[in-house]
């Protein structure tokens, strides 16, 4: 691999982090607070890639690196020797070409599907809800003060939740908004169960975001890490996806 | 070393660079096509998970080439024997404590021990700096103690289990390891003229380098992550052997950035607090993009010998340690 491939390498991984963490496309993957990260390692790739450009181009340090035992080229016979450097460097593509190809969405019904642990127990005393009325809550705070503090703070209170259709094998479907600690390999699903919804609505496809108000109610379910707290609907409407699709 | 002609000076060939410039047309022309062939929502989800990985990591990537470049360029050879005692028995634990200064996950750890090496590091203690320094690192051991709230032993246990297994493994090293099985970083042709110019030149190799193998396991771990059948979990967490075996298999399988795992772990409630811990020890050291990128830096002969003795000695270790600090 010659310097030039190395530089556009460089160049178009930097690119395409900067592309995702200009706009809000990173947050798809990763917790907003990593952008100044982002942003910062976009701009050091992108100025390494140059600077390597710029030395190979004016042919002054340009004698090839010695090929690299790279093991996942091993099968690679065929290779000449101008093709040294870090062959496995090819592999940095791959990632580029699915953030500019495909634009993968966030996660979203199938993700959250697949995550059967609902809310992590905790024995913390929670703050008083904030004023109003309805007072917005984040899906996952909404499930984690309705069984593991057994609805003390939500007692009389109009909350407004905002979520994704989640369909269920029995023709209901739940609200559910995914949470992220680092990055979306370890997102988790917080679900809530609307009741009394209203008979004559809009068909909800899964997937299409919603706000729902209403309030909450005690369940006989026992209380667990997979308990599912329900909401008694008093409005529901179709919304945008937020920025931030997760919690 | 042979002096090859620049390209520029060489008759036009359908090279790398054409390759690219071609790929780049075609894939742009076809780029409507190729996103309906991922409208499944696994494929979707693999993606996403996928790419995420990849940026979550690549900022720790580009510090931990930016260290091991500045230590390649900057740090004299002399300095190394003097920070390090001189006795090699007592200078893995030393570099295994040296690992909570380096505020970064598993990725930025990897082109640093390859660069402690190259500048003379004796293996034993680079090793033990590479498992060490994401598993103990101040931001880990926070995020343990806010992830486990009101199990302070937790956070204990994660140090004094992840500490002793690096130390073990460097130990192990010193005592059994041959200098065959590692090939040593080659770096002799990254070292020209300015130690500016050598910062550059290391700083771009690393990347590319540890990039490119970090993408493989990333992509295998995509994969596990939205294939897995999530049913086996619970079957296995009412057995203590298979509890501690099957969380240490999925931090290997998840290759989760260690800043992470201690939420992840939390999550998985129906399991003994000594399986979470196998899973918060195994997963720093042993994953598969870890795996995937020491291939690429230290060579297929050493992975396949350190991967699987980490994995033994990591589940040992937190086996122990969970059974005195956490039962």
């Amino acid at each position: 691999m010659t310097r030039e491939v190395q530089s556009i390498i460089l160049l178009l991984v930097g690119i395409a982090t900067l592309r995702i963490s200009w706009g809000t496309a990173y947050l798809n993957f990763v917790k907003e607070s990593m952008r100044p990260w982002l942003l910062l390692s976009g701009a050091i790739l992108v100025l390494l890639g140059v600077w390597l450009l710029v030395d190979s181009l004016r042919g002054h340090p340009s004698q090839e690196e010695p090929e690299d035992e790279d093991e996942s080229a091993g099968a690679d016979a065929s290779e000449s020797h101008d093709h040294a450097g870090p062959r496995a460097a090819w592999l940095l593509l791959l990632p580029v070409l699915t953030i500019f190809l495909v634009a993968p969405p966030a996660l979203g019904a199938y993700s959250a599907s697949r995550d059967t642990t609902n809310s992590i127990a905790t024995d913390r005393s929670m703050a008083p809800l904030p004023a109003g009325d309805p007072v917005p809550l984040y899906l996952s705070d909404y499930v984690t003060r309705a069984v593991w503090d057994e609805g003390r703070t939500l007692v009389g209170r109009s909350v407004a939740l905002t979520g994704f259709v989640l369909d269920q094998s029995d023709g209901s479907w739940l609200l559910a908004r995914l949470q992220l600690t680092c990055c979306a390999a370890d997102a988790f699903a917080s679900k809530v169960r609307p009741i009394n919804l209203p008979s004559q609505g809009v068909p909800l496809t899964e997937g299409t975001w919603v706000t729902v108000t209403g309030m909450w109610v005690p369940s006989e379910e026992a209380r667990s890490e997979e308990t599912i707290p329900v909401l008694d609907v008093t409005g529901i409407e179709v919304v945008d996806a937020p920025t931030n699709p997760y919690d | 070393m042979t002096t090859e002609p620049t390209v520029a000076r060489r008759p036009w060939k359908f090279g790398p660079l054409e390759i690219l410039a071609v790929g780049a047309i075609v894939l742009v022309v076809a780029q409507p096509r190729l996103v309906g062939l991922f409208d499944h929502p696994a494929l979707q989800a693999g993606a996403t998970v996928f790419v995420s990985i990849i940026v979550q990591a690549l900022p720790f990537l580009v510090l931990g080439v930016l260290l091991s470049a500045a230590i390649a360029a900057f740090v004299p050879r002399e300095f190394w024997q003097r920070a390090l005692p001189a006795n090699r028995v007592a200078a893995v634990p030393v570099a295994g404590a040296a690992g909570l200064l380096l505020p970064g996950c598993e990725c930025a750890s990897v082109p640093v021990a390859g660069s402690l090496m190259a500048r003379g590091v004796t293996p034993a203690a680079a090793l033990a700096f590479l498992l060490s320094a994401p598993a103990i690192n101040p931001i880990v051991l926070v995020s343990t103690f806010v992830a486990f709230p009101g199990q302070p032993q937790m956070v204990v246990a994660r140090l004094v289990a992840s500490f002793a297994t690096a130390v073990i493994m460097g130990w192990l090293w010193l005592r059994f390891g041959r200098a065959k099985w590692l090939r040593m970083p080659e770096r002799s042709h990254l070292q020209g003229g300015s130690p500016f110019h050598t910062f550059r030149l290391t700083a771009s190799h690393d990347f590319l380098h540890a990039g490119g193998f970090l993408v493989v396991g990333g992509l295998a771990a995509a994969v596990m992550n939205v294939a897995m059948p999530t049913e086996w979990m619970e079957s296995i967490s009412g057995n203590p052997v298979l509890a501690v075996l099957g969380l240490a298999l999925l931090a290997v399988v998840l290759s989760i950035c260690s800043e992470a795992d201690a939420f992840v772990a939390a999550s998985f409630t129906s399991f003994s607090l000594t399986a979470r811990l196998a899973f918060l020890v195994v997963g720093p050291m042993i994953d598969l993009k870890l795996m995937s990128m020491q291939v690429g830096i230290f060579g297929r002969a050493f992975a396949w010998r350190f991967a699987p003795a980490t994995f033994v000695v990591a589940v040992i270790m937190s086996s122990l340690i969970g059974w005195w600090l956490l039962s």
